[in-house]
């Protein structure tokens, strides 16, 4: 169960450096210390109990910088989901943006057997447009088949640190056993899914339509390129490299900052999700744009756009529609 | 990952109180240095103002120790100020009612100077915005709670760069320049507080005053290097650059006084922009010199290499395994060597930070491996600053006493170019004595999982810091615990002399009281 890997260091292994809040979106816009992972490990060392720092641990946008930026390699990305699900076995009220819904239960039996599964996730299951788009972009003529089940009750159910059936999380995991790689779009899934199904290639929407010459060749220098954070920093060893190359192939600036992780706007967090606004989606949009020179902003992931289109007047695009001249 | 559930057991209605921090790392406490005193006027006092001040644990939890993770205390309410008016109005109710006031950065002291032990913490890295950046005058005013990293991330989106700052990401301005701060181009651009044009300081009593070599240059001298007695900075104008990425290249030697003696050469002569010696053990020793442009280098290698004696790496690596070759009984120390060597050198050409061989980023490569490879629970890195003649016979005395104590660990040396500012010099890290350039060195062992006693730690940090008092040099780290060594190597006359104005400045002794005075 993600969440509970024990071959990875603990709390107990920070030393307390710090350089986890530099690329953390909540210490940026809060200034307070307190809600950062930093400050839970230390509370924890401290002998606090997760109800103690109950705030500390709602107000983390799971985005996993903190895991690339950590040093010491603890595995923070298990270890804040850990704790959200320990802070739920006693706490009597929960945030309002904790989902309503149990997972449901149907929708098992044999997926597709196709090249690539595309797991299209809340907003771009919702726009039938775009995801056409998109779909023609991966390729479509059965290369890339649009699941059915994307996961999204449970990668939300999970994201909260609540319990998902075991046969929901059997009947979804069946349906990816016959395609070769998974795009999925909403990051969060990579990290469950990379440990449910080991070897499976599973990359996200962005790295699947970059591969794109066409696509690439569709951005420039005068472009921000919002990479998804989620998706990011769970490849994060593998996708630096390939968003380093983006950068010199188009000369494009991204809001990948000097320790090569991507600042999120926290849109497609669950506490995004349930108010832009107050969980800071805004602020963080706007603290990517400080700064920069841009003239449009390209999104990998839907959420973000909303995100940026009202925190600013620079057009937002979608990757997948580069070319096509739709703005978001 | 097992995390033991953990009973309520800290909920102490004292939070400064020694057993509040019953499970604390380390297993010690300190217990608070003031008993609370007018606490509760003071908070009323401040409320009133609208100056938040936070008492709940797990707003200071996370204060409760430093780097060096030997200390550990809490204060009885953290202040997270926005503007140097809000500093001023917790100074002067502090002098009012006596309420002892640590002021912390990004809390990378190693001896418990930036640990609250009771009172009040003012945690400045909420005064973190870049107020201006003047590309014609090449500079960047700021306030001082930032850290380096923040600083640099918005440098960058202009293509600037500061001069010199610590190689830690999370070291804060403000705290840097109340120390010094040393880069590996310190030999040839001197300390962060050198780079400094001026300052906003709110003094111990509140008093909010603009200095610089012009205003005020009495104040701007106690500040900068002034380990925090003489008031808070809160703004800083910093020399800025245009960025480059740098070009490093590695020399090895086997004898740690011909690599000193080379490292001091390249400082004299000029001879790279970046240079630095860092250790592996005590029969590898690495120099490295960096550049910032392709001339500096191409200069270097015609011009300069010749003089220098390391080797290069493969000739090195094949000396190396001569040696032990001839000496199979000490294959593990040769396993240690290539361990390091595998682990830590990929770590700075990390393929997301070089371009066309150079690094991109210094700061954070150097960082990350720092931490990665240095850091830990536990940090002990006692240090000496040396006067150029006295450089090599003070480090070498330090590397027995490391020899003594650990198997394995660290000397980290680099030079530091002195400006003609001899009065903030005073009883600050700059060697008494030193002319146009002083040396550096950290001994830092390598403590990873071994858990040291504490008064083995200190036992070893003594002899260092004894060998400083022996030879006349100073510290770069001469607060906190210590203390004790203060008037031994600078001298009562010195003491006593910065004692009365502290006094003077600071009526009820109420700042950062755990650091010198």
């Amino acid at each position: 169960m993600i969440g509970k890997k024990k071959d990875r260091k603990g709390h107990e292994a920070c030393s307390g450096c710090g350089v986890c809040l530099l690329s953390c979106p909540v210490w940026h816009r809060t200034q307070t210390m307190s809600f950062t992972r930093k400050a839970r490990a230390k509370a924890m060392q401290g002998g606090a109990t997760y109800e103690e720092i109950s705030h500390s641990i709602d107000s983390c946008l799971l985005c996993g910088a903190c895991e690339v930026a950590c040093p010491e390699g603890i595995g923070i990305a298990d270890l804040n989901l850990y704790q959200r699900q320990e802070l739920n076995r006693t706490r009597t009220t929960y945030p309002r943006w904790y989902p309503e819904k149990d997972p449901e239960t149907h929708r098992n039996g044999k997926g597709p057997k196709s090249a690539s599964l595309l797991l299209a996730g809340e907003m771009l299951g919702k726009d039938q447009e775009v995801c056409k788009t998109i779909m023609e972009h991966l390729g479509g003529n059965g290369n890339t088949v649009l699941a059915h089940d994307d996961g999204q009750d449970i990668a939300r159910v999970m994201e909260a640190g609540l319990p998902v059936s075991q046969e929901r999380t059997e009947g979804f995991i069946s349906l990816l056993r016959r395609a070769r790689t998974l795009i999925v779009v909403e990051g969060w899934l990579h990290y469950p899914l990379r440990k449910w199904l080991p070897g499976k290639k599973i990359i996200g929407l962005g790295e699947a339509l970059l591969s794109s010459a066409y696509l690439r060749s569709r951005i420039g220098p005068e472009d921000l390129y919002v990479i998804e954070s989620r998706g990011y920093h769970a490849g994060h060893r593998r996708l630096v490299l390939l968003y380093d190359r983006l950068r010199r192939e188009t000369g494009c600036q991204t809001n990948l900052d000097l320790q090569r992780t991507a600042f999120s706007t926290g849109a497609s967090s669950l506490q995004g999700r349930h108010d832009l606004l107050a969980a800071g989606c805004i602020e963080n949009a706007k603290r990517i744009l400080k700064g920069r020179r841009a003239n449009r902003i390209v999104v990998e992931d839907l959420a973000d756009a909303e995100a940026f289109r009202l925190a600013t007047d620079i057009p937002v695009i979608h990757v997948g529609l580069l070319g096509f001249g739709k703005i978001i | 990952m097992n995390i033991p559930l953990t009973e309520n057991c800290c909920a102490n209605e004292k939070p400064a109180s020694s057993d509040s921090m019953g499970r604390a790392a380390g297993g010690q406490t300190n217990p608070s240095r003031w008993d609370g005193d007018q606490w509760h006027s003071f908070v009323k006092y401040l409320v009133l103002r609208g100056i938040t001040v936070h008492e709940g644990r797990s707003d200071s939890s996370v204060f409760i120790s430093d780097a060096g993770g030997l200390a550990h205390g809490l204060p009885h309410g953290v202040v997270r100020p926005f503007s140097s008016e809000d500093v001023s109005e917790v100074l002067k109710a502090a002098q009012t009612y006596e309420v002892p006031v640590t002021v912390r950065g990004g809390g990378l002291t190693t001896e418990g100077e930036s640990i609250g032990f009771g009172g009040l913490l003012l945690d400045m890295s909420s005064m973190n915005r870049v107020l201006k950046v003047d590309q014609s005058e090449m500079t960047v005013r700021t306030e001082a709670g930032i850290y380096w990293h923040q600083l640099a991330e918005t440098l960058r989106r202009d293509g600037l760069d500061y001069l010199s700052a610590p190689l830690n990401l999370t070291s804060s301005v403000g705290g840097t320049l109340g120390v010094g701060g040393i880069d590996i181009n310190s030999p040839r651009l001197g300390c962060s507080a050198d780079q400094c044009l001026a300052l906003k300081v709110v003094t111990p009593t509140g008093d909010i005053i603009e200095c610089s070599e012009r205003d005020n240059p009495g104040l701007m001298d106690r500040v900068l290097l002034g380990y925090g007695q003489f008031g808070v900075i809160t703004e800083a104008t910093l020399k800025i650059r245009p960025f480059t990425p740098i070009s490093m290249k590695y020399f090895y030697y086997s004898s740690l006084r011909t690599a000193m003696e080379d490292l001091q050469f390249i400082a004299k002569e000029d001879c790279a922009d970046y240079s630095g010696i860092l250790t592996i053990m005590d029969r590898a020793i690495n120099l490295l010199v960096a550049f910032d442009t392709d001339e500096r280098e191409r200069e270097f290698f015609l011009r300069w290499r010749r003089h220098l004696r390391g080797h290069g790496e493969a000739n090195f690596g094949l000396r190396m395994a001569g040696y032990y070759l001839l000496r199979p009984w000490k294959f593990r120390e040769a396993g240690y060597l290539i361990g390091r060597r595998v682990t830590l050198f990929p770590e700075f050409s990390r393929p997301e930070y070089m371009h066309n061989n150079k690094i991109v980023d210094r700061t954070v490569v150097f960082s990350r491996a720092v931490w990665k490879f240095w850091g830990g629970s536990k940090m002990v890195i006692p240090d000496l600053a040396a006067p150029q003649e006295k450089f090599i016979e003070a480090v070498e005395r330090g590397n027995e006493v490391c020899r003594k104590y650990f198997r394995h660990y660290t000397l980290y040396c680099v030079g530091i170019k002195l400006s003609n500012m001899q009065d903030r010099y005073e009883m600050s890290c700059i060697p008494p004595g030193a002319q146009d350039i002083a040396f550096g060195c950290e001994f830092e062992p390598m403590l990873r999982d071994t858990n040291f006693s504490r008064d083995y730690l200190q036992s070893f940090k003594n002899e260092i810091y004894d060998i400083g008092v022996d030879m006349g040099l100073s510290y770069y780290r001469f607060g906190g615990m210590m203390k004790g060594y203060i008037r031994r190597a600078f001298g009562d006359e010195l003491v006593d002399k910065h004692l009365a104005l502290k006094r003077k400045a600071d009526p009820a002794m109420i700042l950062n009281r755990d650091v010198i005075f």
